[in-house]
């Protein structure tokens, strides 16, 4: 008996470690049914100024660095609804990473989309449908002067980031004769036969007459508006840990480096409430990814972004001051011709000093820890992995898909260099040179 | 806080500047849509600008019902302008244009005019458009003629003018544009309203200012072509823009002011350093063709202002002929700025055949330039000549 309870004593000694580090959070082991959510709109006037002038959320101070919140003993992020370990626990295949969050489910190929509400002035029109099997989509086209730009990039990068571990909506490449969009019928119509004419009017056709778009599918549950990239939700009871201190935001930061998120923020995120195992919950979504890769959605990105906030203020002195005699790297080295690739490279990215369009207070929080387990999660990607999620594109121009996959390689391997751990880069590097 | 201005600032501007987005949606599924919708196709920082423009107040800067603010000088030294302006919404599903809109200035120029377009008829190959204007400036600038004028002399006029004016031609490819104009105009020059600087009359023997006090009538012909290869219509980067007009004025009244006029325009855009930096050249000429008659004073070419010598002032040298060159250096500075340095350098002359480089005036200078969408919206530019320096604020590109 006494034997038992010193092994028992010894057990819990053992374990005790990892339930003192592992804070309150919402994996889905832990999870609590959430009473009534109410919807947050953020406000991005608000969110712009606020964290271009401002400091939002708790910060490291001179005295004190705040490590990630929620982590496990070995610095691993439990799965949760904010994050799940998929490819770098467990390899998926080439297909699973094609498939993504799904891609079982694209936009009916029989039968009329009916539009059920349209955004037709801006630079690019975009429609929300209904296809004949009820499914709800968002269809977003590309720019005029990008073809397959801004599609391919939300395509390419939904699935990186959902096998990093994300949730995110499942994208689709779609190309469809106009005559497959019809107007909803009646009073309640998104808008008149002419304005979709006049919209459909300023969309590039291919060669075959059809239009490529990207069609992202409807979230499963109920949307309660975007997440915060600093503090927590007060009326989810799962929200126990400020979004700057957990470690799946803060290390998204080097994911956005890596695919060139420069619009990584909350407006780009959405909560929706679901249940699952009978336990109605908040799970936590990245969506919209038109503006990674070298896409800015609209055009094509300005070599500028990634390497500068919108609003800083020591490179544009340093530009006042030099009348423009400084030029930096990222102004010097060479882009792809190709309209579908954009401003995407490798030769002037400095993982440490990659920046999205605005500052982000998870990210600025981000600590060394958090940068290497983001690393290891990077590293699980193999030449040929990030090849086939490419492929997802669906780039007409091959040499567009090549450039692509060419510089995704090259920015893993500097953010490798520069955050992995001996133990990860030995773990990755026999397979580097061939994978 | 600079920076926080410069951003309500370009709220304001955006406001002025386009239409901006419209969602039309279904009533009940609009209402019901989730947030995921919201993702639009804008920029950060112009989606940060259009939520701001959709504040109750700042909507009524947009307009409705096709009315809407119209802000800005008709002309150099109108200064500040406001007013409004009508379009008939979308007709023919947006084939046609129908507007007219009133500006009054704080100087009390006033500048009405109307316009029906076609600008894309069979497939965008043809275009159409009439416009009639009226003008009344009280106080425009002269300081007599040609380029020895003193700017001691600087004196003041007033132009009424009507004017209607057809033109049409077609654009057989995208860059290339071929057309013929036709018009009347109607145009009395009286003496100015200035305080501050004498009535033309006073300051200049009306022997010597051919057309002043009468009133001119004139029937116009003419012809343009036009290629533009440039990479964006507002504040291009690369390609280049090579324009020639050619105009006939009947004079309808007196049969002393008829005459012809060529107006060159070439514009040349070179980028480097992935956009950062980018060359722009232009070379303008305005040449008359005075054998059949005198120019009036009050349709010669100029020079001095923020579109042509920006060291010298509005309207400072009048001639038959005038010609001059622009050369600017950009750089970004940083998203949504840029700065500049400049010379610029022209001059007028009485007789066509005296074109040469010989006598030019220069003047040179900096400025810097607030963009959105890549599109110029706001410039101040400093430009110093033998005169002095001039601080231009202006809301649209120079070139």
């Amino acid at each position: 008996m006494a034997s038992v309870s010193r092994q028992l004593l010894t057990l819990a000694l053992l374990l005790a470690p990892c339930w003192l580090a592992a804070e309150p959070d919402s994996s889905p082991s832990k999870l609590v049914s959430v009473g009534k959510i109410q919807p947050q709109a953020v406000s991005e006037f608000k969110e712009f100024f606020g964290n271009t002038f401002g400091h939002q959320g708790e910060r490291h101070s001179e005295d004190e660095t705040i490590p990630a919140k929620g982590v496990l003993p070995d610095g691993e992020v439990p799965d949760s609804a904010w994050y799940v370990n998929r490819h770098a626990k467990q390899r998926m295949s080439r297909s699973e990473l094609q498939r993504g969050p799904g891609n079982s489910t694209p936009p009916s190929e029989s039968g009329h989309w009916t539009i059920i509400s349209a955004k037709t002035e801006g630079i690019t029109p975009g429609f929300v449908i209904v296809d004949t099997a009820g499914r709800k989509f968002l269809i977003k086209f590309d720019p005029y002067d990008f073809p397959e730009l801004a599609s391919g990039a939300d395509v390419v990068s939904s699935k990186f980031f959902h096998a990093l571990g994300y949730y995110v909506p499942e994208n689709y490449i779609v190309n469809f004769d106009a005559t497959k969009l019809v107007l909803k019928q009646g009073s309640q119509a998104a808008l008149a036969p002419r304005q979709l004419k006049k919209a459909l009017a300023r969309l590039r056709k291919g060669k075959d007459g059809r239009i490529r778009a990207m069609a992202s599918k409807f979230l499963d549950g109920e949307p309660v508006g975007p997440f915060l990239f600093h503090g927590r939700r007060a009326d989810d009871p799962n929200d126990q840990i400020p979004h700057e201190h957990r470690r799946e935001l803060r290390g998204l930061y080097l994911f956005s480096a890596w695919l060139n998120h420069t619009d990584a923020k909350s407006g780009n995120s959405l909560d929706m409430v679901v249940t699952e195992g009978g336990i109605r919950h908040v799970r936590h979504h990245l969506i919209d990814f038109g503006a990674t890769l070298g896409s800015a959605t609209h055009e094509a990105k300005s070599a500028r972004q990634g390497h500068e906030h919108l609003i800083e203020f020591r490179p544009s002195l340093i530009q006042i001051a030099t009348l423009g005699a400084y030029v930096p790297k990222w102004a010097r080295v060479q882009h792809s011709k190709s309209p579908a690739v954009g401003a995407f490279e490798a030769e002037a990215f400095d993982p440490a000093k990659w920046k999205p369009n605005y500052p982000n207070p998870a990210f600025e929080n981000r600590l060394p820890e958090d940068l290497s387990w983001a690393s290891s999660k990077i590293a699980a990607f193999t030449d040929s992995d990030i090849a086939a999620i490419v492929e997802t594109g669906q780039y007409s121009d091959p040499q567009a898909a090549a450039w692509i996959t060419k510089n995704l390689i090259l920015r893993r391997d500097k953010i490798l260099a520069q955050y992995a751990t001996a133990a990860v880069r030995r773990k990755s590097m026999p397979t580097a040179a061939g994978r | 806080m600079w920076r926080v201005c410069l951003i309500s600032l370009c709220v304001v501007m955006k406001l002025w500047a386009e239409e901006g987005e419209r969602v039309y949606a279904g009533t009940a599924l609009e209402k019901s849509r989730p947030p995921q919708l919201e993702t639009d196709e804008a920029p950060t920082i112009d989606r940060a600008i259009n939520n701001a423009s959709r504040m109750p107040v700042l909507k009524l800067l947009r307009g409705a019902h096709g009315f809407r603010p119209k802000i800005g000088s008709p002309v150099l030294s109108s200064g500040p302008a406001g007013g409004i302006e009508y379009r008939v919404g979308d007709p023919w599903d947006g084939q046609v244009l129908l507007r007219t809109s009133g500006r009054i200035s704080v100087r009390r120029y006033i500048h009405t005019d109307a316009e029906l377009a076609l600008p894309r008829l069979a497939g965008g190959r043809i275009f159409v458009d009439a416009l009639a204007t009226y003008r009344d400036y009280p106080q425009l600038r002269y300081f007599g003629q040609g380029q020895n004028s003193g700017r001691s002399n600087e004196s003041n006029f007033r132009l009424k003018s009507s004017k209607v004016e057809l033109s049409s031609g077609i654009r057989p490819v995208r860059i290339f544009r071929l057309g013929l104009t036709g018009g009347y105009e109607r145009a009395d020059t009286l003496a100015g309203t200035s305080s501050e600087y004498p009535s033309i009359e006073l300051q200049f023997p009306p022997r010597t200012v051919p057309g002043f006090a009468l009133r001119n009538e004139f029937a116009t012909t003419g012809a343009f072509a036009e290629v533009d290869y440039t990479d964006q219509k507002t504040s291009p980067r690369r390609g280049g823009i090579y324009s020639a007009r050619l105009n006939n004025y009947v004079d309808q009244n007196f049969g002393r002011y008829s005459f012809r006029r060529l107006d060159v325009d070439l514009r040349q855009f070179v980028q480097f350093f992935n956009e950062q930096r980018v060359i722009a050249l232009r070379a303008h000429g305005t040449f008359s063709d005075t054998s059949r008659g005198l120019v009036p004073f009050f349709l010669q070419p100029t020079l001095g202002g923020p579109e042509t010598l920006r060291g010298f002032r509005n309207f400072r040298f009048y001639d038959n002929n005038a010609m001059f060159f622009n050369a600017e250096y950009r750089w970004k500075v940083s998203t949504g700025m840029e700065m500049a340095l400049f010379t610029d350098a022209g001059k007028v002359f009485p007789d066509r055949r005296d074109i040469n480089l010989s006598g030019l005036l220069t003047s040179y200078g900096g400025g810097v330039r607030f963009n959105l969408r890549q599109s110029v919206f706001m410039r101040v530019d400093t430009g110093c000549g033998r005169e002095g320096c001039q601080v231009w604020l202006r809301f649209q590109d120079n070139y």
